[in-house]
């Protein structure tokens, strides 16, 4: 093909903007999304303090603290979760380095039906409380049933349709982090950057789990079965397929505290494999029968092409953007600004450094950054403006 | 027939599955929607979408995803039925039995209404 070496090789820029698209629109989605539940569900901030779960285990924050003891207490909080995430992680990477790739799978499913089921119901049963909807038992629990059982199999199966498993991801993504924003607001804080720090550590130490993981995925060549976001791969019109195996992979354990890890990793190889993909693509009667498995195997999901992004990724960013709509919706602006703005840093680096990359450090401590900035400094400003009626 | 124009069986077109296995899918959707599950039937319906509009390239697949619409509509037209008596309905037409069915209520008695 003349064609294909006069051309010049094109860089990753060309189709970055579409794929650059492909990872935002989800990330908006399930972040709007949170924000909207956060504010039609809030009542008042007090309550609560009635929840529990492995992230408040070690001190459960009341209004009555001092603010150092509700720092010290969000510390520890926050340590007990990182190293409740760190031993899972670690089972995940003994578990997949004994190839118990079923008994994975089977907990991913399990674990996407209890989060689709359980917090589903509860967030459900509480949006028809709010609005007093009447609907019966039966519908509901019909429906319930329905829903969370397509979503398993949307999970659980490697080929099914692109745009149902993206939004049940999303929507398994958004339930979890609406969860997590009921958390004590010091300890969600703290947490979020403890977390950041932790992905940092996991992924670019040698010693990191996550690191350990991705590179036994790619030297089998496997995918890891975790929870983990594929954005459709483009395939551009001089169809020349730019074959990219970007990871970012993610973990869950479930029990009511869903824990994520996130690792980006790029690996581009090209042509060899152009030729075999642009010939299908026009005619297959011409291949043999075992062409047009391997071919769609070579651009199936999960093999090439696509951004991969962590849902411990779409969660945490949510409850970043979710703790921020509990203040106000103007920290929420800056922290939705920030944090797209972090992702599309980590994104240009990914393609610089082509390897693996933590995903939660640069958003988070973006995020949290203007938070503070804007809670401080911005909303006094705003305020006063306001009030005299010179701008806003 | 299908021309040097391929046609896929799914909506995914080329990033979707062969027609060999989509027959598979198609069969297994269909069964399984049968354990009280229209919206499997549904998503069945939407991923071979092709299938419904070309209508004489896929004929094992379509005979699945044709009964698969047709249990989804008339599943929905029971379901809708009932939930719209329901909620329209209210105390008037059922009584007392209707503050007993209703989901807030249950979400209540059960105590299922609080996270956590």
């Amino acid at each position: 093909m003349d064609r294909n070496q006069q051309r010049p090789r094109s860089s990753i820029l060309d189709s970055l903007g579409e794929e650059l698209i492909g990872i935002l629109t989800p990330v908006s989605i399930c972040m709007f999304t949170v924000v909207l539940l956060v504010c039609l569900l809030n009542s008042d901030p007090s309550s609560s303090s009635s929840f529990s779960s492995i992230a408040t285990a070690a001190y459960s924050e009341t209004d009555s603290d001092s603010p150092w003891d509700k720092l010290l207490g969000a510390f520890l909080n926050s340590l007990v979760f990182v190293a409740a995430i760190t031993v899972a992680t670690f089972l995940l990477v003994l578990l997949f380095y004994l190839r118990c790739v079923t008994f994975l799978k089977l907990y991913m499913g399990f674990s996407a039906l209890v989060v689709l089921a359980n917090l589903g119901g509860e967030i459900s049963i509480l949006l028809i409380d709010r609005f007093r909807f009447p609907i019966d038992s039966l519908t509901f629990s019909i429906l319930l049933f329905n829903f969370s059982v397509v979503g398993v199999f949307a999970v659980f199966m490697s080929r099914f349709s692109i745009l149902i498993t993206q939004g049940y991801l999303v929507v398994i993504g958004v339930l979890v982090a609406y969860f997590f924003t009921m958390l004590p607001e010091w300890t969600t804080w703290v947490l979020l950057v403890a977390l950041a720090l932790y992905d940092l550590a996991a992924v670019l130490l040698p010693v990191g789990p996550l690191r350990l993981l991705v590179e036994m995925a790619i030297s089998r060549d496997e995918d890891i079965p975790a929870l983990v976001y594929e954005a459709r791969p483009v395939i551009r019109d001089d169809s020349r397929l730019v074959q990219r195996r970007v990871w970012r992979e993610q973990r869950s354990n479930v029990n009511d505290d869903d824990v994520e890890n996130n690792v980006v990793r790029a690996e581009e190889e090209e042509e060899q494999r152009s030729e075999e993909i642009s010939v299908p693509l026009i005619d297959s009667s011409s291949s043999s029968s075992s062409r047009p498995e391997t071919f769609l195997e070579g651009i199936g999901l999960g093999a090439s092409g696509a951004i991969k992004l962590g849902l411990g990724d779409f969660i945490f960013y949510s409850v970043l953007v979710g703790r921020a709509a509990m203040y106000d919706l103007m920290t929420v602006y800056a922290c939705y600004l920030a944090i797209i703005a972090g992702l599309g840093v980590t994104l240009m680096l990914l393609s610089v450094y082509q390897k693996a990359l933590p995903a939660l450090p640069v958003s988070i401590m973006l995020g949290v950054v203007f938070y503070f900035l804007a809670r401080l400094f911005l909303e006094v400003f705003v305020v006063q403006c306001s009030s005299n009626l010179v701008m806003f | 027939m299908i021309s040097s124009g391929q046609v896929w069986p799914t909506i995914d077109g080329p990033l979707g599955l062969t027609e060999e296995a989509s027959v598979d899918y198609a069969r297994r959707f269909y069964k399984f929607g049968f354990a009280l599950l229209p919206w499997l039937w549904a998503v069945n319906c939407f991923y071979f979408w092709p299938v419904l509009r070309h209508s004489r390239a896929f004929p094992q697949i379509r005979n699945y995803v044709v009964r698969s619409a047709i249990g989804f509509s008339v599943f929905t037209a029971l379901l809708s039925a009932w939930a719209l008596t329901f909620s329209i309905g209210g105390e008037e037409l059922f009584g007392p039995v209707w503050d007993k069915l209703v989901m807030y209520n249950v979400a209540d008695r059960l105590g299922l209404a609080g996270l956590a």
